[in-house]
């Protein structure tokens, strides 16, 4: 099958095991030039494996996967001139300055020493980083190292790049900040692939989304048109006193589904449930909480979140599953 | 926090010679991450630990011991001479280990494998820097050793034996750990399972104390193991005759560790599975 032009990134029927433990079974997806592709799943679904696939650190057991026009198994070299990849943590060397790192990386991709030494400089500007100096990157604030990280992957324009929860551990401002980070590789026209534990961020960032279960893809779309799979409203109950949700649950009974009930998080304040018939759903539940006598901070219906998505879809909370 | 870089600016200024940006070469990739892990080991104050350890096993086993196997007719300087090398060599060992566990654990090494960096590169780098430092350290030594009144008695010749032959236990040996420290991607623990085998290969060896300093029953193995082997070649190679049967046995212990720990650090550092 000739490689489409304006896809960046494809993946046919990808199997991958390791010894007896099936971590892809079959996975499929592409990713158009310049977009940004969330990939969601919970804990062990296959999203890193996918990745590393993608980025040449393991070699898939059969199927077939391209970046930007190459092989991953027969042009691995072609592949690796071509993305970049960040990990969970900031892959970089933590006794030399946000500078001098990445001028390595410049170094290290063939830039000569004044060109690398130029290309840091225009990137610390951008970065906004041009003050940090000469300290170790070991001093650095998460959100710093995070850029400085991500910077390092710039030196050669990359056609794809892979960030692997980029945010984890991030305060919201550095997270603001990546996120446009991110936005800005769009606009250039680098196609990105994200793997996030934060639905928000998928929500935000994403033009399209797939969802990975057990080592395959069990939906994909636009974050719409993932909502309007999970299909109508939700209605949301808050009660006053958040140690009387469990109650709560309990009260609502059948309209609660079992997983929901079953992954309802310790310190949650909040249930939210499926509510197909709108606003008879919204009087239902309100008739059986006022006739327990449970105050209620606030009743709503509202269109479903990712989190009811990836709830409905998986069958687990997507906080439960990347615990 | 930062403002999102500027969309159009964020191309490389080399963008459009694809040809030179695209074909990194090894040679340069080797060279300079040989040149960043000697300016690390020189800013965390590693080089300066390889000038030092030596001093310290000089001291802590010269001054205490001298008098008692002057007493026995032993010249403390040469027999001890060896020993202290052949424990530098050890540290230079662990300290590779340690920096390749840091790298796997910092994610800098799989980073690499994405990267247009050409195969063997980092481990070479790795491997130079440890030799580097095997040379400082063991300069170190030897000149300590003048000052305790330690010479190469049997010429030039010898002495470059001796020499090469501590550089190449240094280097296998930083194979193997670094092969370690790759696998086990924790710093503090392989430090400490190194350090282990050092101090007791160490201390159970005729590097220290003749092997008539020892009781009985643990003479055999006192005597063959390879740091013995290894200080008696070197001794002689220090200030006496070189003789194949004291010799041999170092060597082959050389070879056969070539064999089996540089395979081991290719494939631990080669493969991609994690």
């Amino acid at each position: 099958m000739p490689f489409p032009e304006d896809v960046a990134v494809l993946v046919e029927d990808v199997h991958k095991s390791f010894d007896d433990v099936h971590a892809l079974r079959g996975i499929s997806f592409s990713a158009p030039k310049g977009t940004v592709l969330g990939i969601l799943g919970p804990n062990g679904a296959g999203k890193t494996t996918t990745v590393k696939v993608l980025a040449t650190l393991i070699k898939p057991d059969t199927g077939r996967a391209l970046v930007a026009g190459h092989d991953v198994v027969t042009d691995a070299p072609a592949v690796r001139r071509s993305i970049m990849m960040t990990g969970q943590y900031a892959a970089l060397d933590d006794t030399l300055s946000g500078r001098e790192n990445i001028e390595l990386f410049g170094r290290l991709m063939g830039l000569d020493k004044k060109a690398s030494k130029a290309r840091a400089h225009a990137l610390l500007e951008e970065f906004d980083l041009a003050d940090t100096g000469k300290r170790p990157v070991r001093g650095y604030s998460g959100g710093m190292r995070r850029r400085i990280d991500i910077a390092c992957g710039l030196v050669v324009r990359p056609e794809v790049v892979f960030l692997d929860e980029p945010t984890t551990g991030l305060d919201p401002r550095s997270r603001q900040g990546v996120w446009s980070l991110v936005e800005a590789l769009k606009a250039q026209g680098i196609t990105v692939l994200l793997t996030t534990q934060y639905l928000e961020e998928a929500d935000v960032l994403s033009d399209n989304i797939i969802v990975i279960d057990k080592g395959t893809v069990i939906a994909e779309g636009t974050s719409d048109q993932l909502k309007a799979m999970t299909g109508g409203n939700f209605c949301e109950v808050v009660p006053v006193d958040p140690n009387r949700l469990t109650e709560v649950v309990g009260i609502l009974g059948e309209l609660v589904p079992g997983v929901v009930a079953r992954e309802l998080a310790p310190g949650a304040d909040r249930v939210s449930i499926p509510a197909p018939d709108g606003a008879a759903t919204l009087s239902e539940v309100l008739r059986r909480i006022d006739h327990a006598g449970i105050p209620l901070a606030d009743i709503a219906l509202r269109r479903p979140s990712l989190d009811d998505v990836f709830l409905s879809l998986t069958g687990h909370s997507n906080t439960a599953a990347t615990k | 926090m930062a403002a999102a870089p500027n969309p159009t600016s964020a191309t490389p200024p080399g963008r459009s010679r694809t040809k030179s940006r695209f074909e990194p070469s090894g040679f340069v990739q080797w060279k300079v991450l040989t040149a960043r892990t000697v300016r690390t080991m020189v800013r965390k104050g590693e080089l300066f630990i390889a000038v030092l350890a030596p001093l310290i096993f000089t001291l802590g086993f010269f001054l205490p011991l001298k008098f008692v196997m002057q007493f026995q007719g032993i010249d403390y300087a040469q027999f001890l001479m060896p020993i202290i090398v052949l424990q530098a060599m050890a540290f230079t060992a662990i300290s590779s280990a340690q920096r390749a566990s840091t790298e796997s654990l910092t994610g800098l090494s799989t980073r690499l494998k994405t990267m247009p960096v050409a195969i063997g590169a980092p481990l070479m780098a790795r491997m130079t820097s440890a030799f580097l430092r095997s040379t400082v350290t063991l300069t170190a030594a030897l000149i300590y050793g003048h000052v305790i009144g330690f010479r190469f008695s049997a010429g030039f010749d010898q002495a470059v034996m001796f020499g090469a032959m501590a550089l190449a236990i240094s280097t296998v040996l930083s194979f193997g750990a670094d092969a370690i420290g790759t696998l086990s991607k924790s710093p503090e623990a392989t430090s400490q399972a190194l350090t282990l085998p050092q101090l007791i290969l160490g201390m159970a060896s005729t590097g220290f104390v003749p092997e008539s300093g020892f009781p009985e029953w643990i003479r055999p193995f006192v005597r063959n193991q390879p740091i013995s082997q290894f200080a008696a070649a070197m001794r002689d190679m220090a200030d006496g005759t070189v003789q194949l049967s004291v010799v041999l046995p170092a060597v082959l212990w050389i070879v056969g560790l070539t064999l089996v720990l540089v395979p081991l650090a290719l494939w631990a550092s080669l493969r991609r599975r994690d």
